[in-house]
């Protein structure tokens, strides 16, 4: 493989999509050439500027709810006149009527959901607890020093997370990793509790299933809590953020973490 | 009227269907340069997933059925009636790749460290100073389709796809570049 031909592939080999014996013939060629070795560097970087930190613009939950209500979700679409409803969608006067009704009944459908959809967040911040476990590398930032840790996801998030607590001798804070919780981004800060692992998972609050009486108003939040699989989960959400607190320990000390991390 | 099984069907459809809002109203947000026409063509783009659903065959990729509405909305008038028409150029020939195609590779370590240190912004204003279709082909790999996904959605070849990716990317190399001096 020449140079030429090696640069027209790097993009292939970096998304893995060369054939096994291409890739071996570029991997062998990229070791022999420092030129096109480095060429595929500055290809990697270029996807790295552009995965962590082109501005990610998501859809508003206004839209989404409009979009919800203008193509129903099975749990609303109970008769024919819906439907109808719903062809009819163009014309202005159709679209204020079509949300005047369809957000209550959005709300409504989304309410009767929403014990299952607790269920849904408490296992996923178990899943990640779990992942952060068996990673073998957990922490992309190490440092016990939080205004090293929170700096670090500066770009790497599209949210800023706000966390009150920064760690003391006896939950000293560990470090800190980008994760996801269910379609959105997450920063995961790590604590230390004895020999335990404490996951804390930070993200954008908007659209999840939270549980009923939440109010997701500003001040003392007040928390969920749930053991599921043997770990305890502590769910809260405070303004724009959400919060959910992982681990194995005694329920009594991961509200103390909690109550130290802003919970009523 | 509609038969339940197939009311059932669409509103499954619909399900999936919203899933994709967060991608497409990124790919939107960044061909229309605003968030009020960013929205009008999601919500088009959607208006008119609905009146086709029943074209929409089972098993077939959903999210890129979607993109490609919602790209063919942007393409058919879209832009001519909108606030913003300016924005970026429909024109396939790209402004800065005839000079970017052959360089646009940093020529040695450190400016491949200051390029390591652009800010977000500047990411954002080179992908917009892009054609149109150099964006739209940007973004779709980011989302991760595949080159055939990205030809289905831009009606041409594969190999058009691939060159037009890597000369978007040469064009970004370049521009990131000139702004982390």
């Amino acid at each position: 493989m020449d140079c030429r031909e090696s640069t027209s592939h790097l993009l292939d080999y970096q998304r893995g999509r060369l054939g096994p014996e291409r890739e071996e013939e570029l991997r062998a060629h990229l070791s022999g050439c420092p030129s096109c070795s480095r060429s595929e560097s500055i290809e990697r970087t270029l996807t790295d500027l552009l995965e962590r930190r082109l501005p990610q613009h998501p859809a508003p939950i206004a839209l989404k709810l409009r979009l919800a209500a203008q193509w129903p979700s099975p749990a609303v679409t109970k008769s024919s006149w819906w439907e109808r409803w719903g062809r009819s969608w163009a014309p202005a006067g159709a679209v204020a009527l079509l949300l005047f009704m369809a957000v209550p009944l959005y709300y409504q459908a989304v309410s009767s959901r929403r014990a299952g959809g607790a269920e849904r967040m408490i296992a996923e911040a178990v899943n990640d607890h779990l992942r952060i476990l068996q990673s073998g590398h957990p922490l992309e930032v190490e440092s016990g020093n939080f205004h090293q840790v929170k700096p670090w996801f500066a770009g790497k998030l599209d949210f800023a997370p706000a966390v009150r607590f920064l760690g003391d001798p006896e939950f000293p804070l560990k470090g800190g990793s980008v994760g996801y919780f269910l379609d959105r981004k997450a920063a995961v800060f790590t604590y230390g509790y004895r020999l335990h692992v404490i996951s804390l998972l930070v993200f954008r609050a908007e659209s999840l299933p939270w549980p009923a009486g939440d109010t997701g108003g500003s001040g003392k939040a007040r928390a969920y809590e749930k053991t599921a699989r043997g770990f305890n989960v502590i769910l809260w959400r405070e303004g724009e953020l959400g919060y959910a607190l992982v681990s194995d320990v005694d329920p009594t000390e991961l509200r103390r973490l909690a109550a130290k991390l802003g919970t009523a | 009227m509609v038969l339940a099984g197939v009311s059932e069907s669409r509103g499954a459809l619909g399900r999936e269907a919203l899933a994709y809002a967060d991608g497409l109203y990124n790919l939107a947000r960044y061909l229309t340069g605003n968030d009020a026409d960013a929205e009008d063509l999601v919500q088009e783009t959607y208006a008119l997933a609905l009146r086709a659903a029943g074209q929409f065959s089972t098993g077939t990729n959903l999210k890129a059925w979607l993109f490609r509405i919602l790209r063919n909305a942007f393409i058919s008038g879209y832009r001519r009636q909108r606030r913003n028409p300016t924005v970026g150029g429909l024109d396939t020939t790209d402004p800065h790749g005839q000079e970017a195609a052959p360089g646009g590779w940093p020529r040695d370590d450190m400016e491949l460290d200051q390029m390591r240190n652009v800010v977000a912004e500047d990411i954002g204003k080179a992908l917009m100073s892009l054609p149109e279709e150099a964006r739209t082909v940007v973004l779709m790999d980011l989302e991760g389709f595949t080159e055939a996904e990205v030809a289905q959605v831009l009606d041409c070849a594969v190999g058009t796809v691939k060159s037009r990716l890597a000369r978007a990317r040469a064009t970004l190399r370049q521009l990131l570049k000139d702004y982390a001096r």
